[in-house]
C-alpha cells in the first residue's frame, strides 16, 4: 500500500480507540481504589457475610478464663452462662444481627484485622478458618451475684475496677437467654419490660439521692457552703412559687452539717445547696463529671438527659440537686460518678475487652486503660466525700452493705418516678485486697435504696473477696 | 532454535491454566474434603484430553506461524486471554471447564482452517455486494427465526446446537466494509456535493453504508441486542473513517445514531430501563439493577490485589461466566489482573494495526485494521458495561467469556490477522 493518507487515517482511528480504552482503564483504577472501600462495605454487599459464614467464631472468655460464648460442634453458638451474662455477651444470629461483645468484637471473633484486608490474596495465607478468642474483664462470680441479687426484678448493675475502668460486672434485668434467641426473637422483641434493652448503659433513670455526692462536691468547690456550716432541717423546704420539698417518710433531721446531711440523705440541705449553686454552676458540675458525654467502643453508653439549664426556676434547681426534676442518668454513669470520687478525681474509661488472642496463642491486642475524665474533683475533696460515704455505710442509710473487714463506701437513693413505686439506688466503692471496685445498682420500682439495692452490693463484694 | 524460542511464549497461558487448576485442587484439599489421592481420583478429569489436545494444537500452530513468518505475538497473547478466562470459568462452574476447552480445540482447528485456506477466503473480498447480501441474510435470520435466550432474541437453535449468528455476521461485515470501502474510496473521498456543511457523495454510494447502520439499529430494536448493535455500528464508523478520512461520514453516522437512540428511547421500555439503571443503579439495587450493582460490588471487593483466585464470591452476579466474567476476574485477581487483561487487548490491537500498516493492498489493510479494532471495541463495550462506565450492553468478552460461538469467531478474526501477516516478518 502506497497511500500515506490511509496510513494516517488508520492510525487516527487507532489512536481514538486507544484513548477510549485509556479512559476506561482510568475509570477501572478509580473504581477499584478510591471507590473500593465504599463498595466493599456497602450493606447490600453480601460478600463479607459470605466470607464470615466459613469462619468458626472465636470464644469469649471471662477474666478467669471461663467460656462465656463458644461454638458448638454443629457451628451454632452456645452461651454456657445464659441469661445472667446476656448484657455482656449479647447474641449473634444470621437473621437478627448481633449485640453486645458479639457485635462490638465481631472482627476479632472472626480473626480479621484492618491491615489484613489490604494484603489481597496474601491475606488468605494468614486468614485461619478459626477466629480469635476474646478475653473480657468480667468477673463471672460478681456478674452471677449481681444477677441473682436482682432476683428477676427489673434493674441493672454495673461494677468497675476504679483504677482501670475494667468492667467487672454488667447486668441488665429482665434478661433473655442468648442460647435460643433466634427461636424466641418475635416474642422477645415485643415483650413488656424490654429484655433486649441493656439497661446498664442504655436505661435512663432519675438518680435520686445518689446524685448528692456530686452536689456536695460542687457546693464545696464553688464555696457556697463549708464543711462546718449547719443547716436546720424542719422536714420541709420552701423553694418558692408555693412549692416545697419534703423529706421522705416525713423525717425531720434537725441541725445537720454537710457530713450528716449526706449520711442521712437530707433533702432540705441539698435542695438549699442546689438553689445556692444556680443553673450555671449546676451545669458545670454535671459536665465536669461527663454527664453530657456518651461512650462508644465496647460499651455503648448513652448520654444523660440533663434539665434545660439556663431556664430552671429555683424549684427545679432544688429538685435537680436531689436527683429529681427532669434529670435522667444511666447506671453506668452513676458507677463512673462513684469512680471519680473513689479514684481521687480521675475517671477511667470503662472497657470490656482485656485482650484478643489468636488460636495459636499470640496476643494481637491488649487494652491499655485510658483516662476518660481528669480532675473532676480534687484529691482532697474526693477523700473527704469518700469518708462521708463511708459513714453512709457504717451508720447511715447504707448499712445493709456493711461488711466487717472491708472498707465500703456508698450512697443510697430512692428515686421518685412516673412509673409507680420508687426506684431503689445504691452507688459506692469497696476496697478489696487486690483492687478497689466501684458499683452502681438500681432496682426499678422496688422501694428504698437502703433496703433493696444496698444488699445486692454486699453480695457482689462478698463474691469478689 | 528460533521456532522453539517463540513457542516459549506459550508457557504463559499454560502456566496460568496449570497454576489455576493447582489452586482449585489445593483449595478443595485444604477445606478437608479428602486426602490428596482420594481427591485426585474423585476429580472430574474429563477436561484432561481436551487440555492435552489444545496444548498440542497450540504448539503446532505457533511453530507453523513462525515457519511461514507470520506474526508470532498475536497467538500467544490471545491464548493468554483464553487461559485466564478458562481457569476463571473452571473456578466458577467446573462443569463448564471441559466444554470451554473443547470449544478452544474447535476454535484452534478453525484458526488453522482460516490460515491454510486463506487463498480461497480472500477472494471473498472481490464480491462486496454478494457479501453485503449474505450479511443481511445472516443478521436478519434471528430477527425472523430467532429464539430469545437471556433477554436477547439473537440466537438460532439448530437441533442440539445454539448459535449466535451475529458472532459470525460481524466477520462478514468486516469483509464487506473492507471490500466496498476500498472499491469506492475514490468516489467516497472525492465527494464534492455539499449538503449544509457536509461533503457527501451521491446517495447511491453511501446507501450501502446507511444499510449497515440501519441493520445495526434494527438488531437493536427487534432483537434487543444492544451490544452487537453498538459493536456493528462502531466498527462501521471506524472503518469508514479509516478508508475515507472524512469527518462528514463520522458526523452523519453520529447524527444517525443519535436520532435512532432518541427514537428508541422514546418508543421502547427496555431501552429506558437500561438507561435508568446506568444513571442510577442504587434506586433499585435488588431489582432491575441487581446485576450491575453486584458487579460493582465485585470490583470494590477486589480492590488492588483482589481476594485471591478462588476466594472471592463472584457467584452473586448472574451470568457471571459469560458477559460478566470481567467482574469475576476483577474481584479475584484485583486491579492488577483486570488491567493485565486490558493491556492484553491493547497489545493484540497494536499487533493488528502493525499488520494493517504493513499490508500492500488497501483491502487487506482495511480488513486487518478492522479485525484489530473489532476485538478491542468489543472488549471496550462489555468492560465499560460491567463497570457502569457506559450503559450495560450484553456481549461477550473476546477470548475470555464462556461460549463456543464467541471463541470460534474470535479465533477466526485472529486467523485472518495471522494470514494477513504471513511472510511479512523479516528473517
Amino acid at each position: 500500500m502506497n497511500d500515506w493518507r490511509m496510513h494516517r487515517q488508520i492510525l487516527g482511528a487507532a489512536a481514538f480507540l486507544l484513548v477510549c480504552v485509556a479512559a476506561l482503564g482510568a475509570y477501572v483504577i478509580w473504581l477499584m481504589t478510591w471507590e473500593a472501600d465504599e463498595l466493599a462495605g456497602n450493606p447490600l454487599n453480601m460478600r463479607r457475610s459470605a466470607t464470615q459464614a466459613n469462619i468458626i467464631r472465636g470464644t469469649i472468655f471471662d477474666a478467669q478464663g471461663r467460656a462465656l460464648a463458644q461454638n458448638r460442634a454443629d457451628g451454632t453458638r452456645s452461651y454456657p452462662m445464659g441469661a445472667a451474662f446476656a448484657a455482656v455477651t449479647g447474641y449473634t444470629g444470621q437473621e437478627i444481627g448481633s449485640a453486645g461483645i458479639e457485635a462490638h468484637a465481631n472482627r476479632d471473633l472472626l480473626g480479621e484485622t484492618a491491615d489484613m484486608s489490604r494484603l489481597g490474596p496474601l491475606a488468605q495465607l494468614f486468614q485461619s478458618d478459626r477466629g480469635d478468642d476474646v478475653y473480657l474483664t468480667i468477673e463471672s462470680d460478681a456478674q452471677q451475684a449481681a444477677y441473682d441479687g436482682l432476683a428477676g426484678r427489673r434493674g441493672a448493675v454495673v461494677v468497675l475496677d476504679a483504677a482501670t475502668g475494667a468492667v467487672l460486672a454488667m447486668v441488665s434485668s429482665p434478661s433473655y437467654d442468648p442460647n435460643n434467641i433466634e427461636q424466641q426473637w418475635q416474642a422477645l422483641s415485643q415483650q413488656e419490660g424490654g429484655p433486649l434493652l441493656n439497661r446498664a448503659v442504655q436505661g435512663l433513670y432519675p438518680p435520686g439521692s445518689t446524685i448528692k455526692p456530686l452536689i456536695a462536691d460542687a457546693a464545696l468547690r464553688e464555696d457556697v457552703t463549708t464543711t462546718s456550716e449547719t443547716f436546720d432541717c424542719t422536714g420541709v423546704l420552701d423553694v418558692g412559687g408555693g412549692h416545697t420539698i419534703r423529706e421522705s417518710h416525713g423525717e425531720v433531721h434537725g441541725t445537720v452539717d454537710l457530713q450528716k446531711a449526706l449520711t442521712e440523705s437530707c433533702n432540705v440541705t441539698f435542695g438549699t445547696l442546689g438553689m445556692r449553686l444556680g443553673d450555671k454552676r449546676l451545669q458545670s458540675a454535671f459536665e465536669r463529671f461527663g454527664f453530657d458525654q456518651e461512650i462508644g467502643g465496647d460499651i455503648l453508653m448513652t448520654k444523660s438527659h440533663l434539665p434545660p439549664f439556663g431556664t430552671l426556676g429555683s424549684g427545679d434547681q432544688a429538685q435537680t440537686a436531689i436527683g429529681q426534676s427532669s434529670l435522667l442518668v444511666t447506671p453506668m454513669h452513676m458507677a463512673l460518678l462513684a469512680a471519680g470520687i473513689a479514684n481521687g478525681g480521675t475517671i477511667m474509661e470503662p472497657y470490656l475487652v482485656q485482650r484478643v488472642v489468636t488460636p495459636g496463642g499470640l496476643t494481637v491486642r491488649e487494652t491499655v486503660p485510658q483516662t476518660w475524665r481528669k480532675d473532676v474533683t480534687t484529691p482532697s475533696r474526693a477523700a473527704l466525700l469518700d469518708t462521708y460515704m463511708e459513714d453512709v455505710v457504717k451508720k447511715g442509710t447504707g448499712r445493709a452493705a456493711n461488711i466487717s473487714g472491708v472498707r465500703v463506701t456508698g450512697k443510697t437513693g430512692t428515686a421518685e418516678n412516673a412509673q409507680g413505686e420508687d426506684h431503689a439506688w445504691f452507688i459506692g466503692s469497696a476496697q478489696l485486697p487486690n483492687r478497689k471496685i466501684v458499683f452502681a445498682i438500681i432496682v426499678e420500682n422496688s422501694g428504698g435504696g437502703g433496703t433493696e439495692a444496698a444488699p445486692i452490693a454486699r453480695k457482689i463484694i462478698l463474691s469478689l473477696s | 532454535m528460533r521456532q522453539f524460542g517463540s513457542s516459549r511464549l506459550l508457557l504463559a497461558p499454560l502456566g496460568i491454566v496449570l497454576a489455576g487448576l493447582l489452586v482449585l485442587i489445593a483449595k478443595k484439599h485444604i477445606l478437608g474434603f479428602a486426602s490428596p489421592t482420594e481427591l485426585l481420583a474423585g476429580m472430574d478429569w474429563s477436561f484432561a484430553p481436551w487440555l492435552g489436545l489444545a496444548c498440542v494444537l497450540a504448539v503446532f500452530i505457533q511453530v507453523l506461524l513462525v515457519r511461514c513468518r507470520a506474526d508470532s505475538w498475536l497467538f500467544p497473547i490471545a491464548l493468554t486471554l483464553v487461559s485466564v478466562g478458562a481457569v476463571e470459568i473452571g473456578r466458577l462452574k467446573m462443569a463448564l471447564f471441559a466444554p470451554q476447552l473443547r470449544w478452544l480445540c474447535v476454535a484452534l482447528l478453525v484458526f488453522l482452517g482460516v490460515l491454510s485456506l486463506w487463498r480461497q477466503w480472500q477472494r471473498l473480498l472481490d464480491y462486496p455486494y454478494l457479501l453485503g447480501l449474505v450479511c443481511v441474510v445472516v443478521l436478519g435470520l434471528p430477527m425472523v427465526l430467532g429464539t430469545e435466550i437471556g433477554g436477547s432474541k439473537n440466537w438460532l437453535v439448530l437441533g442440539p446446537l445454539s448459535v449466535q449468528p451475529s458472532e459470525f455476521g460481524k466477520i462478514l461485515i468486516l469483509f464487506f466494509l473492507a471490500a466496498y470501502l476500498s472499491d469506492h474510496r475514490q468516489v467516497l473521498t472525492a465527494a464534492r456535493r455539499r449538503l449544509l456543511l457536509l461533503r457527501l457523495p451521491p446517495l447511491r454510494f453511501i446507501a450501502p453504508l446507511i444499510c449497515i447502520w440501519g441493520l445495526a439499529v434494527l438488531m437493536f430494536v427487534v432483537e434487543k441486542d444492544l451490544g452487537s448493535a453498538l459493536l456493528f455500528f462502531g466498527i462501521a464508523v471506524l472503518m469508514t473513517y479509516m478508508a475515507t478520512g472524512s469527518k462528514s461520514y463520522v458526523f452523519l453516522a453520529l447524527a444517525f445514531f443519535g436520532l435512532a437512540a432518541a427514537v428508541s428511547y422514546a418508543l421502547f421500555g427496555h431501552v429506558r430501563v437500561r438507561v435508568a439503571i446506568w444513571l442510577n443503579p442504587w434506586s433499585d439495587p435488588n431489582g432491575m439493577a441487581y446485576q450491575v450493582v453486584q458487579s460493582l460490588f465485585a470490583f470494590g471487593t477486589g480492590g488492588i490485589w483482589g481476594t485471591g483466585f478462588g476466594f472471592g464470591h463472584p457467584g452473586f452476579i448472574p451470568e457471571v461466566h459469560t458477559d460478566f466474567i470481567y467482574a469475576a476476574i476483577a474481584e479475584e485477581w484485583g486491579l492488577v489482573g483486570a488491567l493485565m487483561v486490558l493491556v492484553c487487548y491493547v497489545l493484540l490491537f497494536w499487533r493488528g494495526i502493525c499488520i494493517a500498516l504493513a499490508c500492500s493492498e488497501e483491502k487487506k489493510a482495511l480488513l486487518a485494521a478492522g479485525c484489530a479494532a473489532l476485538m478491542l471495541l468489543q472488549a471496550f463495550i462489555i468492560v465499560a458495561g460491567v463497570t457502569k462506565f457506559l450503559p450495560l450492553t450484553g456481549i461477550t468478552l473476546p477470548f475470555v467469556s464462556y461460549g463456543g460461538s464467541s471463541l470460534v469467531s474470535c479465533f477466526m478474526l485472529l486467523g485472518i490477522l495471522a494470514a494477513l501477516s504471513v511472510g511479512r516478518r523479516t528473517a
